[in-house]
C-alpha cells in the first residue's frame, strides 16, 4: 500500500481551510441570517399576496365560553398599507381602521371623523390588539436575529425594527415544508410574554394561496380568554394608493 | 346483589361525571364556520339604532337657569323619558353613492313634550377615481382633532362635550375631495373644498343670509404626523384660519392639538344696564390633548381648551345678577318682564354649554376591570379653570348582549354661587340609556 505524504505547508493550509469551513457551519453568521430573511419573506408571501382583499371573522371567546363575533373586510397594499372595515355586528358596522406604517386611525360613522389609535389598543376587545388586526408583513416590521432548526420546524427569532412596533421580539416556529408559521410567541421589550399565536387548519384559498385558515391566540395577561381569526376569502386585488388615506376611510365599503 | 348493584350505579355515576366534565373539552376544535354569502355586497344597505333614555334631574332651584326655567312653577325634580330612532343607509349605483342619516326623537317630562325629525345628512357622492370625489347635499364634516371640543371645526355645529361621540346635524353644500399618496416622508396630501350657501331655508342658522361661503382644508400626513390647515371665508361668518395636528408618540400614547384664529369675531355681552352689547374682537381658540393607554387597559383622554370668545367671570356674573334681580322683582311684584329679558339674552350665548374661557376635560375608562366581562366603567370631568366649578360624571357601560349597549351615568354639577356650574339648571342627574343596534 502506497501512502501519499503531503508537505507540511500544504497540511497547514488544509487545516486552516477545514477550520474556516467548520466555523461557518457552527456560528450563526451572516450567511444563516440571510437564509432566515429569505425564509421570512417566503412566509409572508405564503400567508398572503402583497396586495389583496380579504374577508375574515374575529371571534372572542370568554372564560365562560360565550362568544362575540366580528366580520371584517380588509384590503392591503405593499408593505405598509392596510384598511379593515367592520361588516358585523350591527353595533360595529361601518367602523373602519387604517394603518399606514406605524400610524393607525379608527373611523366611527357616528363620530364622523377618524381618530388616531395606538397599536396596543384593541378596537374589538379580546386578546387581539390593533396591530394584530391590521398586521403588515412580518418582514416589514422585523429583522431575523437568529434561525435554528428543530425537526420539521425552523425556529426564527425576530427583532422589531423600531420601538414603535407592538411586540419587541417574536419567536416564530415555521413549518419547513409549507413555509408558514405554526406558532408565534410575542414578547415585550422587558422579555414578558404578551401572547401566543397559533396558525391552524391549512386551506386552499385559490390563486395559489395555501395557508392556515385559522389564527388562534391566548395570553397570560388574559387568563381564560381566547380569540381567533377565521379567514374565508383571500384574493389578489389591484388598489390605488389613495384608498389608504384618512379622506377615504368613510368609503371603504365601496371597494367591495 | 345489592352491593353489586350499588357498585354498578357508583361506576355509572362516575362515568357520567367524567363524560360530563370532559364534554366541554372533547370538542377541542372550536366551531369556526363562516358563511360569507350573508356578507355579500348589496346595492342598498341600511342600519341604525333604537334608544330609550330615562333621566332624573335634581333641579338647582336657586341657580340662574333653575330660576329662569321654573320661576313660575318651582320644582325640585324632573323626570324625562326620551325615545330615539336613528336610521342610516346607502344606495350605490356605479360611481354614484347616496348616503343618509335620519333621526326621529320624542321627549316627555312633567312640564313639556317635544318631537323632532331631523335629516342629519343626505348627500350624493360621485367618484370618477379613488383620488377624486364630488359631494352634493347635506353633510357633517367634523374637522379638527379635539375629542370634547373642536375650535377649527368651522362648518359644523358645536359638539356636546358630555356626549362627544353623538351624531350631529350637517349643512348643505357642494364639496370636492382630492387625495394624493406619495412615497417618502410626506405620505399623503389631500385637499377638501366646500361651497356653503346660506339663504332662506338653506343653512339659515349658519350665519348672515344671501351669501356663498368657501371652506378649505389641506391635509398632510408628514413624518407620521397628521397636519391640517383650514380656512373659511364668506360673508355669512367672518373669515377664520385653523391649524391642527395629531401624532402617536408611542404604541400607547397619542397627542393632538388645534388652534383657530378669527381676526374679526362678533361677540355679544351683557352690559351693566342690562342690554346686549355687540363688539368685534380678534379671537384665538386652542386645544391641546392626549390619549394614553396603560398596561391594564385604562384609557385616559385629557384636553385643555382655551376660548378667547368665551365669557369672563365678570361677564357671566352680569348675567347671573340680571336673573337674580329678575327673581327679586318677580317675588315682590309678580312682574316677570326681567325674566323674559333674561331669557332672550340667554339665547345669545349664555345658555350654551361651556361658555367660559378655560377648561380641562378628562375622561378615564377601563375595559372589563376585575374580570367583569363587558363592563366598562369610566369617569368624565369638565372643569372651568377660571371659576373652579365642575361637573363630574361616573358611568358604567355594559355591552354583554350582542348589539345592545346599556349605560348608567350619574352627573354631579358643583360650584359656588355665580360660577358657571354653580348656576346650571341641574345640581345632579341620573341617566339610564338602552340602545339597540340593527
Amino acid at each position: 500500500m502506497q501512502v501519499k505524504t503531503y508537505p507540511s505547508s500544504l497540511k497547514a493550509l488544509f487545516f486552516i481551510l477545514l477550520s474556516i469551513n467548520l466555523l461557518t457551519l457552527t456560528l450563526p453568521g451572516k450567511a444563516s441570517a440571510l437564509d432566515g430573511t429569505k425564509i421570512l419573506l417566503q412566509v409572508d408571501r405564503n400567508l398572503n399576496p402583497e396586495t389583496y382583499e380579504m374577508y375574515r371573522k374575529l371571534i372572542n371567546i370568554e372564560p365562560d365560553g360565550t362568544k362575540k363575533e366580528f366580520v371584517l373586510y380588509s384590503v392591503k397594499k405593499g408593505q405598509d398599507k392596510m384598511v379593515a372595515l367592520f361588516l358585523s355586528p350591527a353595533s360595529e358596522k361601518g367602523r373602519s381602521t387604517l394603518r399606514l406604517d406605524d400610524n393607525m386611525w379608527l373611523y366611527i360613522p357616528n363620530v364622523g371623523k377618524p381618530i388616531r389609535i395606538t397599536s396596543l389598543q384593541s378596537v374589538v376587545g379580546g386578546v387581539f390588539n390593533n396591530s394584530d388586526i391590521l398586521r403588515l408583513d412580518y418582514s416589514a416590521e422585523y429583522d431575523v436575529a437568529n434561525i435554528t432548526e428543530e425537526g420539521d420546524l425552523y425556529l426564527l427569532e425576530l427583532k422589531a425594527k423600531t420601538n414603535t412596533i407592538a411586540y419587541d421580539v417574536l419567536k416564530m416556529q415555521v413549518d419547513k415544508k409549507a413555509l408558514v408559521p405554526t406558532t408565534i410567541d410575542c414578547f415585550a421589550a422587558s422579555g414578558m410574554l404578551i401572547k401566543t399565536l397559533y396558525y391552524k387548519e391549512p386551506k386552499d384559498f385559490g390563486n395559489g394561496i395555501v395557508r392556515p385558515s385559522v389564527l388562534e391566540t391566548d395570553s397570560p395577561l388574559y387568563k381564560g380568554y381566547k380569540s381567533a381569526m377565521v379567514y374565508a376569502k383571500i384574493t389578489p386585488k389591484e388598489l390605488a394608493d389613495e384608498v389608504f388615506s384618512l379622506n377615504y376611510l368613510s368609503r371603504v365599503d365601496e371597494l367591495r | 346483589m345489592a352491593i353489586k348493584a350499588r357498585k354498578n350505579i357508583y361506576y355509572l355515576v362516575r362515568l357520567l361525571l367524567w363524560v360530563g366534565l370532559l364534554l366541554p373539552f372533547s370538542g377541542h376544535a372550536e366551531d369556526y364556520s363562516f358563511n360569507l354569502d350573508e356578507f355579500e355586497k348589496k346595492n342598498f344597505s341600511w342600519g341604525g339604532y333604537a334608544e330609550l333614555k330615562w333621566d332624573h334631574n335634581w333641579i338647582n332651584q336657586s341657580g340662574t337657569f333653575g330660576l329662569l326655567g321654573f320661576h313660575d312653577n318651582p320644582r325640585a325634580k324632573l323626570d324625562r323619558l326620551t325615545s330615539t330612532v336613528q336610521l342610516d343607509g346607502n344606495y350605490n349605483k356605479g360611481i354614484v353613492d347616496f348616503n343618509w342619516l335620519l333621526q326621529a326623537s320624542a321627549q316627555k317630562d312633567q312640564v313639556d313634550a317635544e318631537q323632532n325629525l331631523d335629516v342629519f345628512f343626505a348627500y350624493a357622492s360621485i367618484k370618477p377615481a379613488p383620488s377624486v370625489t364630488f359631494e352634493l347635499g347635506k353633510k357633517t364634516y367634523k374637522w379638527g382633532k379635539g375629542y370634547a371640543w373642536a375650535p377649527v371645526s368651522f362648518i359644523d355645529r358645536p359638539k356636546d362635550p358630555n356626549n362627544p361621540e353623538d351624531a350631529l346635524e350637517g349643512y348643505i353644500g357642494i364639496g370636492v375631495d382630492l387625495i394624493k399618496s406619495l412615497p417618502g416622508t410626506l405620505k399623503t396630501l389631500a385637499l377638501t373644498g366646500v361651497l356653503l350657501p346660506v339663504f332662506e331655508d338653506v343653512n339659515d342658522d349658519f350665519g348672515v343670509k344671501n351669501h356663498m361661503n368657501l371652506a378649505v382644508k389641506l391635509y398632510f400626513l408628514y413624518r407620521d404626523t397628521d397636519i391640517d390647515f383650514i380656512f373659511l371665508t364668506g360673508d355669512s361668518r367672518s373669515t377664520r384660519y385653523g391649524f391642527d395636528f395629531s401624532k402617536n408618540l408611542a404604541t400607547n400614547f397619542e397627542i393632538h392639538g388645534e388652534i383657530a384664529y378669527i381676526p374679526e369675531q362678533k361677540v355679544k355681552t351683557l352690559n351693566s344696564s342690562g342690554s346686549l352689547e355687540n363688539r368685534e374682537i380678534a379671537v384665538t381658540s386652542y386645544l391641546l390633548g392626549l390619549r394614553y393607554l396603560t398596561a391594564n387597559d385604562i384609557t385616559t383622554i385629557l384636553e385643555f381648551y382655551h376660548n378667547d370668545a368665551g365669557y369672563s367671570e365678570a361677564e357671566m356674573g352680569q348675567f347671573f345678577q340680571l336673573v337674580s334681580d329678575a327673581d327679586t322683582l318677580y317675588n315682590s311684584t309678580d312682574d316677570d318682564s326681567l325674566f323674559q329679558q333674561a331669557a332672550t339674552i340667554s339665547k345669545s350665548g349664555y345658555a350654551k354649554p361651556q361658555v367660559g374661557r378655560n377648561y380641562i376635560y378628562t375622561k378615564v375608562a377601563q375595559k372589563e376591570p376585575f374580570d367583569l366581562l363587558y363592563f366598562t366603567p369610566g369617569i368624565t370631568t369638565i372643569i372651568n379653570l377660571d371659576d373652579k366649578s365642575y361637573s363630574l360624571s361616573p358611568e358604567i357601560v355594559y355591552t354583554g348582549f350582542t348589539n345592545w349597549e346599556l349605560r348608567l351615568r350619574y352627573t354631579q354639577i358643583s360650584g359656588d354661587r355665580y360660577t358657571e356650574h354653580g348656576e346650571k339648571l341641574n345640581e345632579s342627574k341620573l341617566e339610564l340609556r338602552g340602545r339597540y343596534y340593527f
